[in-house]
């Protein structure tokens, strides 16, 4: 079931697209079992990495009508050159850290872990399914990038679900596999913190 | 409660008690009751996951679908599910808004080399 051997290469490939999709796979997501720790601040710094890459960009657009305002034309033209220079080196280096950071972890998994996390990497809802769901409700057709997005943010949430769920049933005391009682309790967490979306029940102020 | 009105789906599986039919959403017929089972197991639960457990994630795994696709019709461009629109309703989650721009940018990155892949056969 497990070839960690394929595993490995995937990730050992510095190069090219695939390793960036294997790295970027692990960001805002928990890594399974007792390495969540580290995997956790690691993907909380990418969080905020992306942020900041917003940033920059918005404080630009700042400094360019500043420019025609206040007249300082060399030197904020010059600042527009280097940050986003500096923004991408430093980005890149956090990726490259990033890489090596995972590929100490995984080559330190057990097997057990490993399948785990094969599972965990290889898992997808089907594209076909999920695109003839949101026809059926659109009634139009959707393009590809619709689908893509769609299945990736369905898997996260089903992610955000059974972590919940995992939190409920060892509060509880209980031990995997989830019971439904876990699942249900985790949808009720989640939805008090408005993690669910929903439009059918307004909520009012003070029953 | 409260909480019983909001979750009717919940509701039918109290009353489902193992005859393998369920009323309402249970329906239709499972559609990813597979790929659930692995997710299931990669995100930490056990290897064998109960089929109850699997198909309340995959009720509200549709309905996250279905209130999103009919939240993505009503803006922007009416009637029609685009990729900003999704993108704008998911802005306030970080892991997912982070998920959907990754996801985004490697298909551009995938499509761009595959493109120069073929041309390069191509010209040798």
């Amino acid at each position: 079931m497990a070839d960690p051997a394929r595993m490995k290469t995937n990730l050992g490939s510095a190069a090219g697209p695939k390793a960036e999709e294997s790295e970027e796979n692990e960001v805002g997501d928990k890594g399974p079992g007792g390495s969540e720790t580290s995997a956790e601040s690691t993907s909380q710094q990418i969080i905020k990495d992306d942020a900041k890459m917003e940033h920059p960009k918005e404080t630009n657009a700042g400094e360019d009508e500043d420019e025609g305002a206040s007249g300082l034309n060399p030197p904020a033209s010059k600042k527009l050159k280097v940050d986003p220079e500096k923004k991408k080196e430093k980005r890149h280096k956090v990726d490259e850290d990033e890489i090596q950071k995972m590929q100490v972890l995984v080559s330190s998994f057990s097997e057990e872990q490993l399948n785990r996390y094969e599972m965990y990497r290889r898992s997808a809802f089907p594209k076909a399914a999920i695109k003839r769901l949101i026809q059926s409700i659109t009634g139009t057709s959707v393009s590809q990038n619709v689908v893509i997005a769609m299945s990736g943010i369905s898997k996260v949430f089903a992610g955000e679900i059974v972590e919940e769920a995992l939190d409920v049933c060892e509060k509880w005391g209980d031990t995997p596999p989830l019971q439904p009682k876990h699942m249900r309790e985790a949808v009720r967490r989640l939805k008090s913190r408005d993690q669910i979306p929903n439009t059918k029940y307004k909520r009012t102020f003070f029953h | 409660m409260a909480e019983e009105e909001d979750d009717p789906t919940f509701d039918e599986d109290f009353d489902d008690s193992g005859n393998g039919v369920e009323a309402g959403h249970g329906k239709r017929k499972r559609l990813f009751s597979k790929e659930l089972r692995c997710m299931m197991y990669g995100f930490g639960d056990d290897q064998n996951p109960y089929t109850e457990s699997v198909d309340i994630l995959e009720d509200l795994v549709i309905e996250f679908i279905t209130e999103m696709t009919h939240k993505a019709m009503s803006i922007g461009r009416q009637g029609r599910v685009q990729v900003e629109d999704i993108v704008f309703l998911i802005r306030k989650d970080p892991r997912k808004f982070a998920r959907v721009k990754d996801l985004l940018t490697m298909n551009e990155e995938l499509k761009r080399a595959r493109k120069a892949f073929d041309e390069a056969n191509y010209g040798s």
